[in-house]
């Protein structure tokens, strides 16, 4: 049970991740590789915030704290929507408008995140494992359900993932940009001939999608630690979710991340050494591909959400 | 979009990306109590400034760039640039003596102004000399330009040429000043570099000289020059080469000792040299080479092939003469242990490897000389004239002129035979297990991105199973063969080649049929599951550890023929060099073969390629068995050459920088994936010198964007590639939202 919760905690941090990349694909079939480091810079642009509130960290005062993780979360998510702003204007509009091939948005995204995430290096250390000052007893348990252990910091990530992803749903469902979008992904030429701003679209689409990476950055920070390598793991992780849950797809990406934290972390209880995790993950994700080719939910983002 | 705001659009591009390189270039990492450190630091410092003015420049230049273009198409504008840069950058950036300092040109010249007794030509040359002939050489070039006057171009030219014999003089000056004070053996490339920029002026100078018309034509006019006799370029190259390498360069260089092709000879008379090389450090050396010259001289310039054929055989009988010499006199130098002469292939300067490398090159004008077309039809295409209309050429037109593609093989070929004798120990090891072992990979790959299309994310698992198989085959995992298949690694090539290929086919089988994104995640997947497999398996891998015992060194034992591999890199280089030969060979008929031709058909289209008939299915698991046999081969070479290796040499990052080489280089040109790779191999290892080692990934990662940005075709795109970017479809007709074109489907 307690891994249960601990795949849950996971799982919905690739699921914020793997909007981002589930998000760009549906509206420029591409996998955008510097996603990675979008979540990566959400986890700076926070501990800037964080760090200028609480310095140390040390006696803060309780009622603060919840405004202290709002103010993470949100100049998390601030940062890392500038940055995948820019790299939208920077490493794929050019290419878009030279009607570049598929590989080279790839091999430029991967220029960008390697640029990226030495730069962060280089401004502010290479230390890789860097903590959130301790402004709050985040492990204190806060109920036991079935004998599991759910500490504090778990449910405020589950729960602002959860909140964020009801968010993007409706978002994506029911107003204009979300239309735009599906209209996009759907079919872009014809949504251009129906007076769509693809361009202005597409940019915002990019920061959605940094909005949601940098929120799990600065949650991923607090839960695990944080340095300017730390993107590519988890994006690598957060991608396969939303391959498994179906690209494009964005319930299939949520789906597909809760699925991947789970697998993670069950990995133990059935009685398989740790260090097959990763092994584990991807069997599963291949398995699941065998069967269902498109992933778990299909993969046009129009039509599931 | 208007044009204000269209305008300030670009300004406050040009001022932010000033900032980032102010940032680039600004000092390194604060820490976390100190948050802003650095940036407070390379952002509010004067020399911010300098990087806004750089960006206001830019913006200026790109807003007025309308106005540029018609002299941009000019005659001779591109050589100019390029020449420009490249002496810019040989005399900032490149080494010019290793004895002295950083072994920079700057550091050099302040040592060439401290010190008396330097000739006076070199001393004005390190003193301010080198500059000014820039600028004289820059400013007749662009007044020939722009007042199109013929007479100034003929004028750069020949300047530019004894700017480049200044810059050699000078050079060899300070290096032998260097060694009369102990200096060791100068590896330095700088003035070569120099030379090349200023060849390339000359270049920009022939052709504003020779081009008739004033608009559009640089490169059909190159063409012209270049093609004017075929072969006669390499024939000059080499006869230029052979002179310095002759005359002046270092044959033999034990400690304290630097002596040219004639002190050589005086060195080794009556000293039981075998009677061939004293011959030939006599007057056979030479004579070869006149001999040779003459040949292809006039073989390519009066087009009479019997002759050229002639001026081969002269020409490559003397490389084989001239390393046989340069055999003999190592091999007699350390016997006789003059001045701590240490043995076969040991102490040799540069002139010898030079000599040969001239003679290769004369040899090849012959050559070329011999098999060129006698009658050049001119190559004005659709796209050529298209492209004088748009005031901008198209790609594919670019070195149409007989030979042309063929001379810049052979230099190609050249450098690499025999450039690494004369590179220091340093540069040894990176072209050998950087360059080397990378391009091979990138060629293995290019077959299954380039050509077929399919995205591999987990190419370098492949390259972990041949060296995995080789440590087994030869016994250094935990896991020991039976004792009957037990072997050397040479013969482990055939069955890792197997077993990969087998590999490839057990994940191609079950996922080809995956569409382009999915079969990307699932062989990254597949790589980092063979990665965790090699560390966590202990008892078969040793895990992290990798192979418990060193993989032997490769070695040849047929009775007569026995060569050894030890520890000199050299001797790798050249089994890397025969490795990539063959799979080049192998490739290049491949790639228009009936299964090249179906590879290519299912990158465009696979439904269209489906419906010709084409067995897709097993055409790109082909493609993915052969691509990774291919690495297969590396993987050999990389485990008998390093002899431990662990699996951190098999990481993710590494399958993606593959991919990267290939793209870079130019999707599906094997031109390409090999420029690609050496390109970007070999920048991590120059920039050691120039940025902080730490900034290193950051710099290629730039320079990879950038790439990508201004040319997303690649480096040098293949010529499929190239009209589907840039011929056909008229640019205004163009949909706007081609995020992705239709015909991309991987």
């Amino acid at each position: 049970m307690n891994y249960l919760i601990l795949g849950l905690t996971r799982g919905s941090m690739y699921a914020l991740i793997a909007l981002g990349y589930t998000l760009v694909y549906g509206v420029l079939q591409l996998i955008n590789f510097a996603h990675s480091e979008v979540f990566m810079s959400g986890a700076f642009g926070s501990y800037a915030i964080v760090h200028l509130l609480v310095g140390d960290g040390k006696g803060t005062p309780s009622w603060a704290v919840p405004f202290v993780l709002v103010a993470g979360i949100v100049s998390g998510a601030v940062t890392a929507a500038a940055i995948a702003w820019m790299l939208e204007r920077v490493a794929y509009r050019p290419l878009r408008k030279r009607g570049a091939p598929k590989l080279a948005f790839l091999i430029s995204a991967i220029g960008a995140s390697f640029f990226l995430s030495q730069l962060a290096g280089k401004l502010f250390g290479r230390l890789t494992s860097n903590a959130f000052p301790g402004f709050w007893d985040q492990n204190a348990v806060v109920f036991k359900p079935f004998g599991a252990e759910v500490r504090v910091l778990q449910v405020v990530i589950i729960a602002s993932a959860v909140v964020m992803m009801i968010f993007l749903d409706r978002l994506v469902a029911v107003t204009k940009l979300g239309r735009s979008i599906r209209a996009i992904s759907e079919d872009a030429p014809t949504a251009a001939l129906m007076g769509i701003d693809i361009d202005k679209t597409i940019s915002r689409t990019f920061v959605i999608g940094g909005l949601l990476g940098g929120a799990a950055g600065f949650l991923f920070g607090l839960n695990f630690s944080f340095g300017n390598t730390m993107g590519f793991i988890p994006g690598v992780k957060a991608f396969a979710a939303a391959v498994l849950g179906g690209i494009g797809n964005i319930r299939g990406a949520m789906i597909g991340g809760l699925l991947l934290g789970i697998v993670e972390n069950l990995v133990p209880v059935v009685n398989i050494d740790t260090k097959w995790t990763d092994v584990v993950a991807f069997v599963v994700l291949v398995l699941v591909l065998m069967f269902r080719p498109t992933g778990i939910l299909g993969e046009r983002l129009g039509r599931a959400a | 979009m208007n044009r204000t705001s269209d305008t300030v659009n670009r300004l406050v591009m040009c001022l932010a990306g000033a900032l980032v390189l102010a940032l680039m270039w600004g000092p390194q990492e604060g820490s976390f109590d100190n948050f802003w450190f650095v940036i407070n630091h390379s952002l509010f410092s004067a020399r911010v400034l300098v990087f806004l003015a750089l960006g206001v420049i830019v913006f200026l230049a790109m807003t007025f760039w309308p106005r540029v273009v018609p002299f941009l198409t000019r005659p001779g504008v591109w050589p100019l640039v390029a020449g420009t840069l490249t002496v810019i950058a040989s005399q900032t950036l490149m080494h010019w003596a290793d004895q002295v300092g950083d072994a920079k040109f700057g550091t050099v010249a302040k040592a060439a102004a401290n010190t008396d007794g330097l000739s006076p030509l070199a001393s004005a040359f390190f003193g301010g000399l080198c500059w000014a002939l820039l600028v004289i050489v820059v400013l007749l070039l662009a007044a020939a330009i722009i007042t199109g006057l013929r007479n100034f171009g003929w004028a750069a030219a020949a300047l530019s040429l004894v700017a480049a014999v200044i810059a050699y003089i000078s050079h060899a000056a300070v290096v032998d000043y260097v060694q009369k004070f102990g200096g060791g053996v100068d590896h330095s490339l700088g003035v070569y570099v120099c030379i090349v920029g200023y060849l390339v002026l000359m270049t920009a100078g022939l052709v504003v000289a020779m081009s008739d018309a004033q608009v559009a034509d640089t490169r059909r006019t190159m063409n012209r020059v270049l093609g004017w006799r075929p072969g006669l370029p390499l024939v000059a190259i080499g006869a230029v080469l052979g002179i310095m390498a002759m005359a002046t360069s270092t044959w033999f260089s034990p400690a304290n000792y630097n002596a040219t092709l004639a002190d050589t000879r005086n060195l080794f008379r009556g000293t039981g040299l075998a009677p061939i090389a004293v011959q030939y450090l006599a007057w056979l050396g030479w004579a070869l080479l006149a001999i040779s010259l003459v040949l292809s001289g006039v073989a390519s310039y009066r087009r009479i092939r019997p002759l050229g054929w002639a001026g081969a055989a002269v020409g490559w009988l003397g490389v084989l003469l001239t390393v046989l010499t340069l055999y003999r006199i190592s091999d007699l130098g350390a016997d006789l242990a003059v001045d701590a002469a240490t043995g076969p292939w040991q102490n040799l300067g540069a002139g010898g490897w030079m000599a040969c490398a001239a003679l290769f090159l004369i040899g090849a004008g012959g050559y070329i000389a011999a098999t060129a077309p006698r009658y050049s039809t001119p190559a004005v295409t659709a796209t050529d004239s298209d492209a004088v209309a748009t005031g901008r050429s198209a790609s594919s037109s670019f070195l149409t002129a007989p030979g042309a593609v063929r001379s810049g093989i052979m230099i190609a070929v050249a450098v690499a035979l025999f450039y690494p004798p004369t590179a220091n120990g340093f540069w040894q090891s990176v072209l050998v297990s950087e360059i080397g072992i990378y391009v091979l990979l990138a060629v293995g790959l290019n077959v299954v991105v380039g050509w077929a299309g399919l995205l591999d994310l987990g190419f370098i698992a492949f390259y972990a199973i041949g060296s995995y198989t080789t440590a087994y085959l030869v016994g250094s995992l935990p896991v020991k063969p039976p004792s009957w298949l037990q072997m050397s690694p040479l013969l482990a090539i055939p069955f890792a080649v197997l077993i990969c290929l087998l590999a490839g086919l057990a994940l191609g089988a079950p996922t080809l049929r995956l569409r382009g994104d999915y079969l990307a995640i699932v062989t990254l997947g597949f790589g980092e599951i063979i990665r965790i497999v090699a560390v966590n398996a202990d008892e078969v891998t040793n895990g992290s550890q990798g192979p418990s015992t060193q993989v032997p060194h490769p070695v040849i034992d047929l009775g007569p023929v026995s060569i050894t591999w030890g520890l000199n890199q050299l001797q790798y280089w050249y089994l890397l060099l025969v490795f990539v030969l063959v799979v080049l060979l192998a490739f290049r008929r491949l790639e228009d073969s009936r299964i090249g031709r179906s590879w290519a058909a299912i990158r465009e289209d696979e439904v269209a390629a489906q419906a010709t008939g084409i067995n897709t299915f097993r055409i790109k698991l082909l493609a993915f068995a052969i691509g990774a046999s291919t690495s297969g081969v590396a993987g050999v070479f990389f485990a008998s050459q390093i002899g431990f290796f662990t699996p951190d040499n098999f990481v993710l990052n590494n399958s993606i920088l593959v991919v990267a080489y290939v793209v870079f280089g130019g999707m599906g040109s094997l031109p390409g994936a090999i420029a690609g790779a050496a390109l970007l191999t070999w920048l991590p290892e120059f920039l050691k010198d120039q940025v902080p080692a730490a900034d290193r990934q950051m710099w290629i990662g730039a320079a990879v964007l950038a790439m990508m940005i201004f040319r997303p075709g690649g480096l040098l795109p293949a010529r499929r590639r190239a009209v589907e970017l840039s011929g056909l479809q008229p640019r205004s007709t163009r949909l706007e939202p081609a995020a992705v074109p239709a015909s991309e489907g991987i």
